[in-house]
């Protein structure tokens, strides 16, 4: 059975809700991106998602985007960023490590030795400018058992969710709402919520794959809605939302809020 | 094109999932609308009504005889309403966005060109209008922000990155990406997702056409030449693409900058600081670094400084039927002053290129061949930046003058 599919499986047995924290490789400095990956991980976060950062990341919002500008002024390379990204996942080999990346920095190297480099230790890859249209572009991936992650949107047709769920491996990243990473939409409310729920019905119907639900997910309370619904919860710009008003405390902080 | 939207290696579509559906439905409107005699009968007799067309094929007889080459003519894309090629294409996306159902417009603008286009079509067809605008070229292109105010759109300084026109069309697909319901992206240039480069290269393919029947009638056959600009790639395309494979040699200008070190130009071709790349939503030759980070670009003409370019002109360009060539900053200037002062037309800083690489191969070229330039806008957008170059000091003191003048009140 693929590698994070089991992972998630198992880690479930006796928990409702895994957590998935998001990391800008580079931001504030990539020293200080590595301690912040490592406290999560030190706090038991089960997957730890790391963004290669991108000139130009359409599908994120502000506060990703700007973290991705700083990020990009100490000239991260992504061959350094796999090692060390690899040395972590070795060091918490209770948790799993996903790259994410736009599709530009990925096709410098090539998915061959993009492989290669993840080995056994990078265990799948989020692209958000790559439609499943894509999909054969990742074979030398999927070839070495790392699962490209696939989004699910709202609005999506049922014809192309088919298209997804024939084609995904590991999980699913199933997107809570339009635009794009971390902006709330007007009126975040119950009904909204339930309106999630119906929608992770509907995917949950069609594939037995674990599904992870992000954007905009903020608060103990948005995990909670999660709970019975969704196997990962995805949390992104609140972490760096927090560590920008106060460094790796406030991330600390809101871990602890996040897990409780 | 093929149904993917791909010109041989480029072009394509790369874009988040959540923009999938309004793409698609996009795409099928903009099938339907053209194989509707209707619609492209409406395109056609707003583009006169509104915008003036056809314009006008203008004979260089003054600058023939100084350049002492081919015989030059110009088509004059600066009569165009709003002074630009760019009305073109927002006529004919503002009719499809309102044939859609769509009740608001968002677009991205580099020089501002694009932006007061859009304000005025959107103002004409009662559409709402938002256009993103790097925080650096509204700086330095003002008087076209003013005009999109008054026009009712609003204008969103996009200030992250680099702040010119590639981080406005980040921004502006970020809102596509939550408003699609109702909104419509109007892209300026033949960049993007598809169907966008063929469907502005189509709009503006209008200025080709135009020519085709002009040059028969006033020399009797094709030009031998003819030149464009070329940034994202959308006023060449429109001259270039109806002439492709036939005999008339079809020459891009680039914008070689102040020198040819990365920042400092914004070529995409003829350097190895440019090549393939996906980004923005399509393949084309991107100008990056070895990590595949989009480089900053120069032009002394904020319109010319875009990072990628139309797969359309990668494609045309690798298969040997478009040839690209540059202009710098310093010869821009010069043939701006050749133009204006030998015809009596002034070009924006843009066009200039198109001017500068045309007189530069002219003079080589014998007295029976033909070449046409394509004007793609008027110059007087260009006022302050130009005084500037020409190191104008009357300029410089009328502007401090005003200012006292504002103060004082």
């Amino acid at each position: 059975m693929n590698k994070l599919t089991s992972y998630i499986q198992q880690q479930r047995q006796n928990k409702p809700l895994l957590m998935m924290t998001h990391v800008v490789y580079g931001y504030p400095n990539i020293e200080k991106s590595l301690e912040i990956m490592q406290l999560m991980l030190e706090k038991g976060v089960e997957i730890l998602e790391v963004q290669f950062p991108f000139s130009d990341p359409v599908a994120d919002g502000p506060t990703i985007t700007t973290a991705c500008h700083h990020a990009l002024e100490h000239k991260p390379t992504l061959s350094q960023c796999l090692k060390d990204i690899k040395k972590l996942a070795q060091q918490y080999p209770d948790s799993r490590m996903l790259l994410m990346s736009y599709l530009n920095p990925l096709l410098q190297p090539g998915f061959e030795s993009l492989a290669e480099q993840m080995g056994d230790d990078i265990v799948g890859v989020i692209i958000p400018d790559l439609p499943i249209d894509h999909h054969d572009m990742l074979t030398p991936l999927t070839d070495k058992g790392i699962s490209p992650i696939w989004l699910i949107t709202p609005d999506m047709h049922e014809d192309r969710i088919r298209l997804v769920t024939e084609q995904a491996q590991g999980m699913l990243y199933c997107v809570s709402r339009s635009g794009v990473t971390g902006q709330l939409a007007a009126g975040e409310d119950s009904a909204r919520m339930q309106h999630m729920q119906r929608y992770l019905k509907t995917i949950r119907q069609s594939t037995p794959l674990p599904l992870a639900v992000g954007f905009g997910i903020n608060s103990s309370e948005d995990i909670a809605a999660l709970k019975g619904h969704a196997d990962v919860a995805i949390v992104g710009s609140a972490f760096l939302n927090a560590f920008n008003n106060n460094g790796l405390e406030a991330v600390s902080h809101k871990l602890k809020e996040l897990q409780a | 094109m093929n149904d993917e939207g791909r010109f041989g290696q480029y072009g394509g579509s790369f874009i988040p999932e959540i923009l999938y559906s309004s793409q698609q439905q996009l795409l099928k409107a903009y099938r339907e609308a053209m194989a509707d005699t209707s619609f492209v009968q409406l395109v056609k007799s707003e583009m006169q009504d509104f915008s003036g067309r056809p314009t006008p094929l203008t004979y260089c007889a003054n600058l023939t005889k100084t350049i002492g080459g081919a015989q030059i003519y110009l088509k004059r894309e600066d009569l165009n309403h709003s002074g630009a090629h760019k009305m073109n294409n927002v006529i004919g996306q503002g009719l499809l966005a309102k044939r859609m159902g769509k009740t608001r417009i968002i677009a991205e603008t580099g020089a501002g060109q694009h932006g007061v286009a859009s304000a005025l079509v959107a103002a004409r067809l009662g559409l709402e209008c938002t256009v993103y605008m790097g925080a650096h070229d509204i700086e330095r292109q003002y008087p076209n922000v003013f005009w999109m105010k008054q026009l009712g759109a609003t204008v969103v300084p996009v200030t992250t990155g680099a702040a010119t026109l590639k981080d406005a069309l980040d921004e502006a697909l970020r809102d596509w990406s939550s408003s699609y319901e109702d909104t419509h992206y109007l892209i300026g240039t033949s960049c993007g997702c598809a169907p966008y480069p063929e469907m502005v290269a189509g709009f503006q393919s209008v200025i080709g056409e135009e020519v085709k029947e002009q040059s028969i009638q006033q020399f009797v056959r094709y030009p031998d030449r003819i030149y464009a600009c070329v940034g994202g790639g959308s006023n060449a395309c429109g001259i270039f693409l109806p002439f492709v494979d036939t005999q008339t040699e079809l020459v891009g200008v680039e914008a070689g900058g102040r020198s040819n070190a990365p920042g400092d130009h914004a070529m995409r071709f003829n350097t190895d600081q440019a090549r393939f790349g996906i980004a923005q939503g399509f393949a084309t030759r991107f100008l990056q670094d070895s990590e595949g980070q989009l480089q900053p670009t120069h032009s002394i003409s904020a319109g010319l400084d875009y990072v990628g370019v139309s797969p359309i002109l990668a494609d045309l360009e690798e298969k040997g039927k478009v040839r690209m060539t540059s202009a710098n900053d310093n010869e821009v200037i010069e043939a701006f002053k050749m133009l204006t002062r030998h015809e009596g037309i002034i070009p924006a800083l843009e066009s200039s290129h198109a001017v500068a690489g045309a007189l530069r191969e002219a003079a080589g070229m014998s007295a029976e061949e033909y070449i046409v330039i394509n004007i793609s806008g008027r110059g007087d957008k260009d006022i302050f930046n130009i005084a500037k170059a020409l190191n104008d000091e009357p300029f410089t003191d009328f502007l401090h003058a005003y200012l006292k003048e504002e103060t004082a009140q």
